[in-house]
């Protein structure tokens, strides 16, 4: 059976059949500016109507209007008390329904200006965080048996610990990666025996700092972002506050502190993991012995470049904490903005991470470290 | 009215011999009742009496452990008849799960859009139309849910869960988080409603008042089953325990004075 709804004008009468509801109607209006309208008086006749719902009367009520407005004396016939209770239902709110009403929709200009004020005052606005997380870290200082280790340690745990694999894994394979590229040029030249150089040098002074830090701030500084961020969605933010536990206090110094301990400790262990990868490959493809490769290593790897890159862990664990807990601050209204500040935290502080690398190195080269 | 098979006093829900576990701890034990077409139909119950777990089971959000429920003669979790039964059923939920980051008039439009091929304006219009029902302004249409006071969010979710005419509507505690009046202003919503779209209304309340106002039926769940189900008079008078607590206490007694007159 056709459940469609329709319209059929026939000379002075239009018979209306089918189901006019909402899943039904969509070429009603088609049909009636198609129909042949009689001039004068028509009796819309609804009794051959199914089933009706809000939007049929709505779209009935809207054709009837327009067909008068034409200056069609139109009748209506056929209607049972549930149309017309309906159709009087539509006629009510009528005024409310023709307009509907849109949230401003920025200009061009506008939206650039927007864009931009929202960045200014993104980049104040994170000063001024950093800021506050000083003073609380000084007034912690101050009086230091308020200094939740307990929550220190269980960041510790997360943030640390449970990385352990992901980070040991991936320093492991890109110390593989390194010694094997490194380890093709360098047998053209007879010098395999560099590979030990090359994997040592990157590795520790470069890409185990930067690597780990990339992984904490996909892993950890996410997590931060998205924990506070929900907290301030359903007030558990303003809860804190209430039972006067200062938020900063509570939920920003535990992660700090624990990021600033675990990520050089990853570093170590980044160091290690890629020095072993190396090692393996030099190994297997070069054939260059264990003993040689560590006496190799010992000799080209200063204490200076081990501590330069250990030393920048703790300022990339600054940034992706303050970065990650930032932006869950920064989450308003729901769910859409948890996962969005969450985006713009691991790109933030990955970005950040990177810039703040390229000048550790500008300045390392300048102090010639 | 073809498409509404269902003619008044006609069962559109029956659930059998339900029965929710979490774990090992039995929530509802061997629940059975019929829904009939335009009642106001009221579960009440203590808090923990797993209330919400079978609204939450008659409007196919929760599977049951065992048992089952069917909403207009089909049965529930046949994977055909889903999308089918879930356009004729309108949920409010108790905080209103409005979505974030939609506006109300957007938030009402969703399900429209979702299961009807009507041209855009067409759409906003019967949002629009509905938003007007519920009884919230024009403006209100444009704000974001973050924007929205507890009444209005409630309101906006009643527009939503009514956007497709659903025959079945689900209400999670309509008053709770209310005052006085905007409480009172929902009852009256839902009877407009009812009256209006031709409703059959299952809600879950704690609200003495609006068991009085509105509730054709009221059945009330204890010790995970059904202590009583009947009109309010009969719940009321009934010598289980549980019911003379709930009608009987303080709470019950003033708000039963005032409609006894």
């Amino acid at each position: 059976m056709n459940r469609r709804a329709s319209v059929t004008v026939d000379e002075s009468t239009a018979r209306c059949r089918g189901y006019w509801t909402a899943r039904y109607v969509d070429d009603i209006e088609a049909q009636f500016a198609r129909a042949a309208w009689p001039d004068g008086r028509v009796v819309i006749d609804v009794a051959g109507i199914e089933s009706l719902d809000t939007s049929g009367a709505w779209l009935l009520h809207r054709q009837l209007q327009a067909l008068r407005d034409r200056g069609i004396d139109v009748t209506l016939a056929g209607a049972d008390t549930r149309t017309r209770r309906l159709l009087e239902l539509v006629a009510g709110s009528a005024d409310a329904a023709r307009d509907p009403v849109r949230p401003h929709q920025p200009g061009f200009l506008e939206d650039v200006g927007r864009q931009a004020t929202g960045q200014l005052a993104q980049y104040r606005d994170f000063l001024h965080f950093v800021g506050r997380t000083a003073v609380a870290i000084g007034r912690l200082l101050l009086r230091p048996w308020r200094i939740r280790f307990r929550l220190i340690a269980a960041e510790l745990q997360s943030a640390g610990w449970n990385a352990m694999p992901i980070v040991g894994l991936l320093a492991f394979l890109m110390g593989i990666v390194i010694a094997y590229q490194g380890g093709i040029v360098l047998a053209d030249y007879g010098a395999s025996i560099y590979v030990a150089d090359i994997v040592g040098l990157s590795t520790v002074r470069e890409l185990a700092p930067l690597i780990t830090a990339i992984i904490v701030a996909g892993r950890t500084g996410s997590a931060y972002t998205a924990q506070i961020g929900t907290m301030v969605v359903t007030e558990e933010v303003d809860a804190l506050r209430s039972i006067g536990i200062p938020p900063l206090e509570m939920l920003v110094l535990p992660k700090l502190a624990a990021l600033v301990i675990a990520l050089p400790l990853l570093t170590v262990f980044a160091d290690v993991m890629g020095l072993f990868g190396g090692l393996l490959m030099a190994n297997t493809m070069l054939g260059i012995n264990a003993t040689t490769f560590i006496s190799r290593l010992s000799e080209s790897l200063t204490v200076s470049s081990y501590l330069s890159g250990i030393g920048k862990a703790p300022v990339f664990a600054g940034i992706i904490a303050m970065v990650g807990c930032f932006q869950g601050f920064r989450v308003r209204g729901g769910a859409g903005s948890v996962g969005r500040q969450t985006t713009v935290s691991v790109v933030q502080s990955i970005f950040l991470v990177l810039i703040v690398d390229a000048a550790f190195s500008v300045a390392f080269s300048k102090l010639g470290i | 009215m073809a498409e509404r098979a269902t003619q008044p006093g006609d069962c559109v829900l029956e659930a059998r011999h339900l029965v929710q576990e979490f774990g090992r701890h039995r929530v509802l034990d061997d629940i059975s009742l019929e829904i009939r077409r335009g009642d106001v139909v009221a579960i009440v119950g203590g808090s923990g009496s797993g209330k919400s777990t079978l609204m939450r089971q008659l409007a196919m959000l929760l599977t049951p452990t065992s048992g089952s429920v069917s909403v207009f003669g089909r049965d529930v979790g046949a994977a055909a008849n889903d999308l089918l039964l879930r356009r004729r059923i309108g949920i409010m939920f108790q905080h209103g799960a409005l979505f974030g980051d939609l506006t109300v008039l957007e938030n009402v439009c969703v399900p429209l859009v979702e299961h009807t091929t009507l041209d855009r304006s067409l759409i906003e219009q019967v949002a629009m139309l509905k938003i007007a029902l519920v009884g919230l302004q024009p403006d209100a249409a444009a704000l974001y849910p973050g924007e929205l006071s507890g009444g209005m969010r409630k309101r906006a979710a009643v527009a939503r869960a009514i956007a497709l005419d659903p025959e079945l509507l689900f209400l999670d505690e309509p008053s709770s988080g209310l005052d006085p009046v905007s409480a009172d202003a929902m009852d009256d919503l839902v009877l407009e409603l009812k009256a209006a779209l031709d409703l059959t209304v299952v809600m879950v309340t704690h609200d003495m008042d609006s068991l009085w106002r509105i509730a054709d039926r009221i059945v009330l769940l204890a010790d995970a089953g059904i202590a009583a189900d009947g009109s309010l008079e009969e719940v009321r008078d009934s010598d289980h325990p549980v019911a003379r607590a709930f009608f009987h206490g303080r709470r019950g007694h003033i708000a039963g004075a005032t409609y006894d007159g």
